[in-house]
Formats: structure tokens, sequence, C-alpha cells
């Protein structure tokens, strides 16, 4: 059997999984939402294995190149999704991120190159902290900014008085805020520890602070944008547009710095 | 066996019948006994709530419906002819349908209501302590229950307000979530911002603070919410405390500003502010909804969240009854089933004697023979006695309940049954 037909699989299950929640916006039916998550924790189970093979097959972590970083987010992203859904039975949150691990994972699929050995000048602890940290960081702002969404598509409607497809789906506004709040303060706490690993781990081997790349761009600029976000949650001026407008930048300069990975 | 149903409701009586005919808790183990004895009853049940009072039998023929009809009149004062008028009489599968569907609330005034499934459940259990059940009944309530709770589950019927306050409340929750530790400022004493206070009180509020023209009046009003009356001058530092602000006087003016509650939000440090405006005219500035972090709602507002609560309602009433008329069949199917099996059993055994008879006479006349040869034999008459077995116990489970009964004496007749 091929290594990546567990990534294959993962995919499919990620897939259908997908189109069953978002059918759900329509069909309205709780049956076919929890139908939805248990074929995504199947794509998870998949994803899962295929993670430990590369491990298995090369001997570090799988956070070498860009499909096996952006395969790790999104297996990350997944677990941070069913641990706050265990936790707090929002469905809503799944409308974002289901659709988003799968695009994560397709660019795993696409791009083509796993199992790749990693140069040995990467063979550091350091680096893998960097790496790591990063990685679960990005995670789990990702996840807050699905519910940072949540909390702005339930103000809008409360605003509006016009309910939306999401409207039974999303939980209070307090709620919302307050699970986008917490996942993007722990988000970027670990996320800032994994920039300063890999500034120190820079100025350990090139003698550079950073080395100024997309990925290294993108990855500071949504540094500022998901500073900024926090700091209007923690001294409470947020606003309905402007928190929308600021996580929308912070999301594609996320992306920016996750395809900005070809190698590190 | 017979399933009866004898009872009126919302729909086919004014409250003037129902009234008469209503029973209070505390009498219901006496009118099980009573209506036990009515000959020909072998279990007995009573629904009895504001808007239904059903007597629920199973008995040995329905010959009873008369006794029952009788003993209503009898209990009500009412004439029988004047009483017959309002009553329905409903029988087995149509009694099964109606239960299902007045536990679910698709049979009530309010379509959804939440409070008939509790009411049924008691009903059950009232009947259970008497010892007024039969297993027929038993069988009935219990798959009532799982009926209701799976009709809630599924569609969520009675998740969605139809009431004015209930709506208030809905959105509360869906701004705060939990109510628990808010507090309310209550400005007014006009009966539905009383009555929505009620029912956020409900909901576990840590305080509601009541401020009135008459400082009396607020004072009597908090006294009823264990709250604290407020002069109406002095609002403006509770705008930034409390959470929820309803407002329900007869002021015809504004009450509230934006400048207001721009001062009250910067103090809550953005907290979110919940201000229902009750009143007509309207008591709070409708500019004040344009402030972030302000959700206000006026009356028109929250009767249209009714409104369309009621037509999801609707719209989810028609997917409950898909359910309860799939759960009605299933039922009816099991029943079925566990009311054939004695006789199917029966049937076995008889069967099964008269087979190890015959094989055991055959094998004293073969004399000796080989044990595989012992176990062909066997397996040879085991087959054509479960062939034999097969069509009658098919017919029997799969038969509707008005053949059942001369079905099953049939089968008796023919093998000799007792």
């Amino acid at each position: 059997m091929s290594p990546n037909a567990t990534l294959y699989l993962a995919l499919a299950f990620y897939a259908a999984g997908t189109i069953v929640a978002l059918a759900t916006l329509f069909a309205r039916g709780r049956h076919a939402q929890h139908a939805g998550l248990a074929l995504m924790i199947g794509g998870w189970v998949s994803h899962t294995i295929w993670i430990g093979t590369i491990c298995a097959r090369t001997g570090h972590p799988p956070l070498t190149n860009l499909p096996e970083a952006a395969s790790f987010v999104a297996w990350t992203v997944f677990l941070a999704e069913l641990v706050l859904f265990i936790r707090y039975r929002v469905h809503a949150a799944s409308f974002f991120v289901y659709p988003l691990v799968l695009m994560l994972l397709t660019i795993s699929a696409v791009v083509r190159e796993p199992f790749a050995q990693m140069d040995p000048s990467l063979r550091s602890g350091l680096f893998t902290t960097h790496v790591l940290l990063s990685t679960v960081g990005v995670a789990a702002l990702l996840v807050g900014l699905a519910f940072s969404t949540l909390a702005f598509v339930q103000d809008r409607a409360l605003k509006s008085k016009h309910r939306g497809a999401l409207w039974e789906w999303i939980p209070s506004l307090n709620v919302c805020r307050t699970l986008s709040y917490r996942t993007l303060a722990v988000g970027f706490s670990i996320y800032t520890l994994g920039i300063l690993a890999g500034i120190l781990w820079s100025y350990r081997t090139t003698s550079e602070l950073i080395d100024l790349r997309v990925k290294q761009i993108g990855g500071v600029v949504a540094w500022i944008l998901f500073a900024i976000l926090l700091q209007s949650y923690i001294s409470g001026v947020y606003r309905g547009p402007r928190t929308a407008v600021i996580s929308a930048c912070a999301f594609l300069a996320t992306v920016i710095a996750i395809l900005g990975i070809h190698r590190v | 066996m017979a399933l009866i149903l004898v009872g009126l409701n919302h729909r086919t009586a004014p409250i003037g019948v129902r009234e008469r005919l209503s029973i209070a808790d505390a009498q219901l183990p006496v009118m099980l006994t009573e209506l036990k004895a009515i000959g020909g009853i072998d279990g007995a049940s009573l629904l009895s709530t504001c808007n239904r009072v059903e007597a629920i039998v199973s008995a040995s023929n329905e010959d009873v419906i008369d006794s029952i009809v009788k003993w209503l009149s009898e209990r009500s004062g009412a004439h029988r002819t004047s009483l017959e008028k309002h009553l329905y009489v409903l029988r087995y599968e149509d009694v099964i349908k109606h239960l299902f569907r007045v536990a679910s609330g698709l049979d009530s005034m309010v379509v959804g209501e939440p409070q008939i499934g509790g009411q049924v459940r008691a009903a059950f259990l009232i009947a259970q302590r008497c010892g007024s059940l039969d297993s027929l009944l038993e069988r009935l309530f219990e798959g009532t229950m799982r009926v209701a709770k799976r009709v809630r589950t599924d569609t969520g019927i009675g998740e969605h307000a139809v009431s004015v306050p209930y709506a208030a409340v809905e959105l509360a929750r869906k701004i705060f979530g939990d109510l628990r530790g808010l507090q309310a400022l209550l400005l007014g004493a006009g009966e539905i911002g009383e009555l929505t206070a009620e029912h956020l009180n409900g909901f576990g509020l840590r305080q509601i603070f009541v401020a009135n023209r008459s400082h009396e009046s607020a004072q009597q009003l908090a006294s009823r919410f264990n709250g604290q009356a407020i002069y109406f001058e002095g609002i403006d530092p509770y705008l930034a405390t409390c959470d929820i602000v309803i407002a329900s006087t007869a002021a015809p003016h504004y009450l509230i500003e934006p400048p207001q509650i721009e001062r009250a939000l910067a103090a809550r440090r953005m907290r979110t502010l919940f201000l229902i405006d009750l009143s007509v005219p309207r008591n709070i500035n409708p500019d004040v909804a344009k402030i972030d972090g302000a959700y206000l709602y006026n009356i028109d507002d929250l009767q249209q969240v009714a409104d369309s609560n009621r037509e999801l309602r609707r719209e989810k009433a028609e997917k409950a009854e898909t359910i309860v008329a799939r759960e009605v069949e299933n039922f009816r199917h099991r029943l079925v089933a566990q009311d054939a099996v004695p006789t199917i059993l029966e049937l076995q055994q008889r069967l099964e004697s008269i087979r190890t008879a015959e094989l055991e006479k055959t094998l004293r006349k073969l004399g000796p023979i080989t044990a595989e040869q012992r176990e062909s034999i066997e397996m040879l008459t085991t087959q054509m006695v479960n062939k034999i077995l097969h069509y009658p116990i098919l017919r029997l489970k799969d038969s509707e309940p008005h053949e059942r009964e001369s079905l099953r004496e049939t089968i008796r007749k023919i093998f000799g049954l007792r």
C-alpha cells in the first residue's frame, strides 16, 4: 500500500465531512451535523496515521516542508476544534474549521514532497521547538479566528434583527467572544514563543535575527495583526466590522506564511 | 384486546365544559380506581390538563366505551347528551398516534409547548403508582415518552419562544448565554415589562432594579422579584452595572438617549448591553441601536421574533408528524409481535412435543442405528416442523390489529392449543 494512501483517505473523509456539515446550513439536521463530525473524526484518525508514518520513516516531526507543515497545522486545527466541541458543543465552528482543514490537507496532497529527509543543519532542538510552537500557535489562532467570525456573524444578526442560516447553530455571543479571546490569547502566546525560538535559532546559525522571505514577512505581519486583534479584545474597544477586517487580514497573512514554507 | 381513548380537549370543548371534567392531581388515584372498576376494563389511565381530559383504557372489548361516557357524565354532573357532543372516542392505532402527538406537543394549543411532555409523564407515574396500568398501557406510555423525547431532540420544536416575553428571554440568552449572575433594570410598571422581568428572573438573574415614577409602586414591584427599588432620576449609574434594561413606562418621550448608553458602555468596558423597549410610544431612542455593544429591541421586533418562531415551529411540526407516523407504525409492529409471542411459543412447544414423541416411536421401530443416522433424522424432522410453523408465525406477527385476535383463535383451534 502506498504510504500516501492514508493521506488520500483522510482527504476523502474530510471532503465528505465538510460537504455534509455545510449541507446542514440548509437542512438544519442535527443528525447530519453529527454525521459530518463522525466523518471528520474518521479523516483525522487517518490523518494521524499518515503523520505517524512520516515520523517513522524520516525520524523527525512532519514539519520539514510545505505539505508536511500544512498537514500538521490542519491536524492541530481539527484537534483544537474537537476539544472545544466536546467542551462547548459549538456546531457552527465546523462551517469554518472543516473547510479550512480540508483546504490545508489539499495543499499537502497537491504539493507532493512529503517524506523528505531533514537537512542535517536543521537537526537542532531549537529549530524543532520553533517549528512546533509556531505551528501549534498558528492552529490555535486559526481556530480563534473561526470563533471570532462566529461572534461577528452573531453580532450582525442581532443588530440587523435578521437571523441568518447560522443563527440556530451559533451559541451565545458571549460564548463566541470568550472562546475567540481564549484561543487567540493561547495561540498568540505559543506563536510568539515560536517566533522567538526561530529568531534565536537564526541568530545562532547565521548570525542574523531574521531572514526576510515570504514566510517570515507573512508570519510577522500575522503576528502584528493578531496582536492588534487581541489588544482590542483586552481593552474592550472591539468594533464589529473593524475586528472582521483585521481578522480577515490576519487570516490572509497566515495563509501566505504557510504557503511561503517551500523548504525551510 | 381493545385500546380505547375517550376525552375532550380545547378544540372540542369550551373551558366551561373542560373545567367541570378537570381532575386535580390529588383526586387522580380515586378516579383511577373508579375507572378501573368499570367492568371489562383491564388497565386505566387519566390525563387531565387545563386543555384536555382523557381516559385511556385497555379493555377486553369496546362495550366499555358506553360505561366510560356514563362515568364521565356522572362525575361532571353534565347531561350525557350535552357532554357527548364534546367527546371524541379513539381506538387502537388512533390512540397510539394521538398520545404520541399529545406528548410531543403537536396537539397543544401552542404547538410544541414543552409542559405537556411532563404532564403525560406525571399521568403515567400516578397511574403506575396506583397500579391501574396493565402491560399494554405500560408499554404505550413508555413508548409515548420515548417518542416525545425523540421529537423534541430531533426537531427542536420547543426551542423557540412564541410570546413576546419569552422572545426577550430567548434573545437575552442568545446574547449572554447563561443569565445567572446578570443584573437587570426594569423601568416602569407596565404589565408586559413585569412579565418579561419575571421570565428573565426565572433564569437566575442576580438582581433586578426597579425604577418607576411612583417610588412606592417600584418598591412593591421590586419586592416581587426580591429586587431593589431605585429612583427614576438616578438610573444612569445602573445602566453601567445592569446587563439588561427593560423599559415599559407610559412616558410619552424617550427616557434613554444615545449619550447615556455610550457613557454606560464605556464604563462597562464595552460589555454588551441588551435593551428591551416594550413601551408605546417608545422610551428608548432608536439611535441607541447604532451603538456597538448595545442591542435594542422594541415591542414590534420582539413580536416579529415570536411570529417567525411560530412559523419555524410549524415547519418543525411537519417534520415531527413524520417522526410520529413512523413511530406509530414501529410501535404497532412491536406490540403485535409481543402480543403474538405467547401463542407462538405455545405453538412451537406443541409441535416440538409431537415431533419428539413421533421420533421416539419411529426410532424404537427402526432398531439400532448409528449416531449420524439419528442426527440426520433429527435434523429432517426439525426442519419440517420449522417449515410448517414459518407461515403461521409470520402471519401472526404481521397481522393487522383487527384481524389478529381471530387469526390467533384460528391457529389455536387448528393446532389444538389450550
